[in-house]
C-alpha cells in the first residue's frame, strides 16, 4: 500500500518518516515534493569503469540557475535528508520537470528501508534545460512492507549530499587486474 | 497492493475509478493499456527555463503516422480521461512500445489521486520509430492507498492535451518559492 501525503506527515510528525526540512506545502496526495539541491558531480572520463572511482569535478549551481546540456550525465541530490526505518521509498521526477525533458533517476527508483540521506539522483535532459538549486524537481512516495525489516546498511548509508557511484568497492583486486 | 484487471473493471463500474473512452479489451492482468491522441507538443526554444513560460509547436500525427526522431523530447496525450479518488496511479510503457526503445515517461510514472485528465506523456526515441494516433501505447496501474485521502487539487488539473510544464507558475511573484 502507498501511503497518502496525510499519512506521510503523520509519520513524519511520529518520527516514523524522516523528512529533513519538512514543509507541510510540500505534502501532495500521494507522495512528498522534494528540491533539488546546490550540488552536482559530473564524470570527466570519456570511458567509464566500475572497477574503479572515475574523476570527477562538482558544480556548485548558481542562484541565477546553470544551463544542463544533453547527452552528459549529472548527479545531484536531493536538498531534503529522507528515508524511514518502517517504509520502503520510491523516488520520481514531478510532473512539471519531467515534460521539461528531465530525467532524475536512471530506472533506479527504489530507497530501501533503513536508508536516510541526501538522494542522489541521475539527471540527464533531452534539451538544453536550466536548473536551479532548490527548486522543486521530485516527489517520494512511501510503501507500507510486508516481513521482517532488514534495515540498509550499505556503501551510501549517512551521505548528506552527491555521491558519485562506489562499484569500485565490489571489486577484487589482484596482480593481473580486478574481477566483479 | 496493486489492483488485477479484474478489479479495476469493478471499480470503473463503481465510478471509483474513471476511465473515458473504457474499452474492456484493453483490461490486462494488473494494469489497463491506453492509446496516444492526436496531438503533440514541442518546445520552441532552447534551454528551456522553469521559471518561465516556454512555447511549443503543435504537430498533429497524420493517419499514415509521424517517424519521431531519436533524442528529442515530444509532449504526447493519452487518448482517454483517467482518475480516481480512491486509487494511486501510476502509469508506464507497454512492454512491447519499450522494445522498440521508446520512454512515454521520464522518471515520472507516479500520478495522484484525485487527478483527473488526459495524461501528458514524454515521448523520447532510442531511434527513429514511427508512431500511430491511437496505438496502444502505455499503461495505467492503481494501488490502494493507506491513510485519509487529501485529493490532488494541482495545475495540471482536468488537462486535455499534451500539457507542457506549468512550472513557471510556482515561480510568478514570489522569489522565496524559487528559493
Amino acid at each position: 500500500m502507498i501511503l497518502t501525503g496525510p499519512e506521510i506527515a503523520r509519520e513524519a510528525a511520529a518520527g516514523r518518516i524522516t523528512i529533513k526540512p519538512f514543509d507541510t506545502s510540500d505534502v501532495e496526495p500521494n507522495s512528498y515534493g522534494f528540491h533539488l539541491g546546490p550540488t552536482l558531480l559530473t564524470y570527466d572520463e570519456p570511458v567509464l569503469h566500475p572497477e574503479r572511482r572515475a574523476r570527477r569535478h562538482t558544480i556548485i549551481l548558481p542562484t541565477s540557475g546553470r544551463t544542463l546540456l544533453p547527452e552528459r550525465l549529472y548527479l545531484g541530490h536531493t536538498q531534503e535528508v529522507i528515508g524511514s526505518d518502517h517504509y520502503a521509498a520510491t523516488l520520481y521526477a514531478c510532473r512539471s520537470i519531467s515534460t521539461l525533458g528531465a530525467w532524475i533517476t536512471f530506472s533506479a527508483p527504489l530507497g530501501h528501508t533503513g536508508a536516510i540521506v541526501a538522494w542522489t539522483l541521475e539527471i540527464r535532459v533531452a534539451q538544453p534545460t536550466l536548473m536551479y538549486p532548490g527548486m522543486r524537481i521530485g516527489k517520494v512516495a512511501f510503501w507500507r512492507t510486508r516481513g521482517t525489516i532488514e534495515r540498509y546498511r550499505g556503501r551510501y548509508e549517512g551521505s548528506r549530499t552527491v555521491v558519485e557511484s562506489r562499484l569500485s568497492a565490489e571489486f577484487v583486486r589482484h596482480e593481473n587486474g580486478c574481477d566483479p | 497492493m496493486i489492483l488485477t484487471g479484474h478489479e479495476i473493471l469493478r471499480e470503473y463500474a463503481a465510478r471509483r475509478i474513471l476511465i473515458e473512452p473504457f474499452d474492456v479489451d484493453q483490461l490486462n492482468p494488473n494494469s489497463y493499456n491506453f492509446r496516444l491522441g492526436e496531438q503533440l507538443n514541442v518546445y520552441r526554444q532552447h534551454p528551456v527555463d522553469p521559471r518561465q513560460p516556454n512555447p511549443v509547436t503543435p504537430i498533429y500525427i497524420p493517419k499514415q503516422g509521424l517517424v519521431l526522431r531519436p533524442h528529442r523530447l515530444y509532449l504526447a496525450h493519452t487518448l482517454e480521461a483517467m482518475g480516481s479518488d480512491h486509487y494511486a496511479p501510476t502509469f508506464a510503457a507497454r512492454s512491447s512500445v519499450a522494445r522498440l526503445g521508446l520512454f512515454i515517461n521520464l522518471s515520472a510514472s507516479l500520478g495522484d489521486i484525485g487527478f483527473h485528465g488526459q495524461w501528458t506523456l514524454q515521448l523520447f526515441a532510442a531511434q527513429p520509430l514511427r508512431i500511430y494516433r491511437g496505438m496502444r501505447i502505455g499503461q495505467i496501474m492503481w494501488w490502494c492507498p493507506q491513510g485519509e485521502i487529501v485529493l490532488y487539487d494541482g495545475k495540471y488539473q482536468g488537462s486535455t492535451g499534451p500539457c507542457a510544464s506549468r512550472s513557471f507558475q510556482d515561480y510568478t511573484d514570489d522569489s522565496e518559492v524559487a528559493s
